[in-house]
């Protein structure tokens, strides 16, 4: 599954601790979630895209083996 | 969760992962001592140098560890995820070194007591823990 979430975070000029600070997860969390090595669960998913204040569709994308 | 329990959690398990890898060498040293000089004398002071440097070592790198109070998993999803894993790992590590061992249990047995291969199987799931956690926990 690929996703947007460091485009979102460096536009929003956040640093992946600051990230994970608001929405009170470890930073590794964020690292990994953004090199597509961890897939969050729904819980986490919905903090990042209420942050950003978008969809969850916007963030992730499906590829065809998922 | 506050922020700060999250930062608490990373930090222990980092110091954790190394402890165990620290751990993992001192005991691989205590029983593998015996096997390469088919001897026992020395295994007391080396074994108790080598623990209590890590131990000092531990307690250095954790900085009040102490403050953090027992629980049986991690609170961060990812942390509570690689735990697990690496769990995962250290079973299939002793498998893996249970069955080599089956395999040539005859040309060892003259040499090597029980509780030194209860050690040598301690260090194991002790390297591979540690090694687990800071290769997952990489960025």
């Amino acid at each position: 599954m690929q996703n947007h979430i460091a485009e979102f975070r460096k536009a929003a000029g956040l640093s992946q601790q600051e990230l994970a600070d608001a929405i009170n997860v470890s930073r590794k969390t964020i690292s990994t979630v953004e090199t597509s090595r961890f897939t969050p669960s729904v819980i986490i998913a919905l903090k990042i895209a209420l942050h950003f204040n978008t969809s969850v569709e916007s963030l992730f994308i499906l590829d065809e083996h998922d | 969760m506050k922020q700060q329990d999250i930062k608490t959690e990373e930090k222990f398990m980092a110091q954790n992962a190394w402890f165990s890898i620290f751990m993992g060498v001192t005991l691989l040293i205590i029983s593998g001592y015996p096997i390469l000089n088919h001897t026992s004398v020395p295994l007391l002071f080396l074994g108790s140098a080598a623990f209590l440097g890590s131990f000092f070592m531990f307690v250095i790198r954790g900085g009040f560890t102490w403050k953090l109070s027992y629980r049986l998993t991690y609170k961060d999803e990812y942390l509570n995820t690689i735990d697990t894993i690496a769990y995962k790992h250290v079973v299939l590590a002793l498998l893996f070194s249970m069955g080599t061992i089956y395999l040539c249990s005859d040309s060892l047995a003259l040499q090597v007591s029980h509780s030194m291969m209860a050690t040598f199987y301690l260090a194991v799931m002790s390297l591979v823990y540690g090694i687990s956690i800071l290769w997952q926990s990489r960025d």
